[in-house]
């Protein structure tokens, strides 16, 4: 069985793969991703009749996407994998939802949009044609300047993400632009975009360094 | 019975096996500190990824150490620290514990980080006699607690302002010593004089309270007004914080019956409070319980140590339990 982790917004999810069934749980919107994930996993393996050591591959999304969340979910993973053996595998936030939104038939420019706070997202151009291509590399920068790029181009392209959501006015400014909103990648996503993908450490995805984020936390305070 | 413990509430990841008995059978402690030096305390980011980053090495290694199987420990309980601390730092330990938890077909066992402390000295003295009048000092904490035994203990006294060792971090900075300020003090006092400076000497009361941020103070004003030397500084500051404390366990020693003294927590590592320590000890004709630097500052070990305190008494965690950063001792 395969088990997929998803962390990397306020929601916590998880999959479950057993052959070729897949099922999916939503165990908390709200960033209570210590105190229901673990419950959960037992729970959806309880329910396929297994427990952990029926795990073989463990997908984690490493993000990028809330920190304290993909915190969690890499710490999860990396026990996991260690106490069962299991391989441990890393899909990230911004490719998951472009296999999502593959998934429900969006072609041609994609454009992944993660709410990454401090009034910026972290972004990822994808083509999807037959399959889906990542045309750069994961980026931060403010959701105006994202819209901006777009808008200058006029290509016809499709946002995807819980940055959509929270973004709406900046992104929604794009001439030729749809917005797919997923409040947060689908582990099912997570799933098919990792198979075949080899195994090894994980680490999450933070896209800034960490005196940068304490000097933003130095800065916010009154 | 035999439990692992893991410890991530601060700059320090841990993880350490105890068997029934208080038998150490493994203790691997990975420190952040230096990456937080240069910012003068522990950055809450930096610790938490530090924490993502040694998490599962730090349990694999001390699994390894007490010869046990990852897959299949034979481990009866994880405990894990889920306060007081950093929540970002918490919330790593706990996830980590109760996957390797769900994976073992354990229970899991929440633990109070000061709690832990105060089970220190079993590590290195399995058969010690309880009562035990503990002074947990700490960047963090200043408490003195009697511990009547595993389990059952009560907090006579703790500080009304700053913790004995966040005093240190400040007087530290003043000198332009460096983070963390415990051990240059300690080491800039060996050569001082302690009577170059009058200090004021606060909380002559006969509570069992401690209060340090007056000191600080108190250190700038006088260096000010007679410039001193950087050694005498130190020692007439560690001489004061010293006194303070040792003068509030000779008044808690005259109040209650024990057979021991022991000190926890990282100033815990300070030798002037040791020698203090072990002569008030000898003066009372009590046991003096100073435990090695590694188990006066933060471990796993005494979190399994409490581990298995609580999975004797039959208390186990929810399994969706959450942390708690300002989990005070005792509540
Ligand atoms: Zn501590």
């Amino acid at each position: 069985m395969i088990l997929a982790i998803e962390t990397a917004t306020t929601a916590c999810a998880i999959g479950l793969a057993d052959g070729d069934r897949v099922v999916e749980a939503l165990l908390a919107e709200d960033r209570r991703h210590v105190e229901v994930l673990t419950p959960g996993i037992g729970a959806l393996l309880a329910r396929a009749g297994a427990d952990a050591s029926a795990l073989t591959r463990i997908v984690v999304d490493r993000g990028p996407g809330l920190y304290t969340g993909l915190r969690v979910g890499v710490a999860t993973a990396i026990a996991l994998a260690d106490a069962t053996g299991a391989e441990l595998v890393a899909v990230t936030s911004l490719e998951v939802y472009a296999a999502a939104a593959a998934a429900r038939g969006v072609c041609g420019a994609l454009v992944a949009v993660v709410d990454g706070r401090r009034g910026e997202v972290f972004a990822q151009r994808f083509a999807l044609d037959d399959e889906v291509v990542a045309l750069d590399a994961p980026r931060v920068l403010r959701p105006r300047d994202l819209a901006i790029a777009w808008a200058t181009d006029g290509t016809p392209v499709t946002f995807v993400g819980d940055g959509v959501v929270r973004y709406a006015s900046d992104l929604g400014a794009v001439p030729n632009a749809t917005g797919l909103a997923l409040a947060w990648p689908p582990p099912a996503s997570a799933l098919a975009r990792a198979a075949g993908r080899a195994s090894g450490p994980v680490h999450p995805l933070y896209l800034r360094e960490a005196d940068a984020v304490a000097n933003f936390t130095t800065r916010d305070r009154p | 019975m035999r439990v692992l413990g893991i410890e991530t509430s601060c700059d320090e990841t841990g993880a350490a096996v105890v068997a029934t008995g208080w038998r150490l059978e493994s203790s691997v402690v990975e420190s952040s500190m230096d990456q937080h030096r240069d910012f003068g305390g522990v950055v809450p980011e930096l610790a938490g990824r530090a924490h993502v980053a040694t998490i599962g090495p730090t349990v694999r290694a001390a699994l390894a150490g007490a010869g046990l199987d990852a897959r299949h420990p034979g481990l009866d309980a994880v405990a894990v620290t889920t306060g007081p601390g950093l929540v970002g730092s918490l919330l790593v330990g706990l996830a980590a514990a109760k996957a390797y938890a769900l994976a073992w077909g354990v229970p899991l066992v929440a633990v109070n980080h000061l709690e832990g402390h105060l089970y220190a000295p079993l590590l290195e003295t399995p058969d010690l006699a309880w009562p035990v009048l503990t002074l947990l000092v700490s960047g963090g904490h200043t408490q003195l607690v009697l511990v009547e035994g595993p389990g059952r203990f009560r907090v006579l006294g703790e500080t009304i302002d700053d913790a004995a060792g966040e005093a240190y971090d400040k007087v530290a900075r003043w000198l332009g010593l460096g983070y963390p300020g415990g051990p240059p003090i300690d080491a800039l006092a060996a050569g001082g004089d302690p009577h170059a400076l009058a200090l004021p000497v606060s909380m002559t009361g006969e509570g069992l309270d401690f209060s340090f941020s007056g000191l600080k103070s108190a250190v700038v004003r006088a260096g000010e007004r007679h410039p001193v030397a950087a050694a005498d500084v130190a020692a007439a500051f560690q001489g004061a914080v010293v006194e303070q404390l040792t003068r509030k366990l000779r008044q808690a020693l005259g109040r209650v019956e024990v057979a021991g003294v022991a000190l926890a927590g990282g100033v815990a590592a300070n030798r002037a409070l040791r020698a203090a320590t072990a002569a008030l000890a000898a003066e009372f004709g009590v046991a003096a319980h100073l435990p090695s630097p590694a188990y006066c500052t933060d471990n796993g070990a005494m979190i399994a140590a409490a581990g298995l305190v609580h999975l004797g008494a039959g208390d186990l965690a929810d399994p969706a339990c959450g942390a708690d950063p300002n989990w005070a001792l005792g509540a």
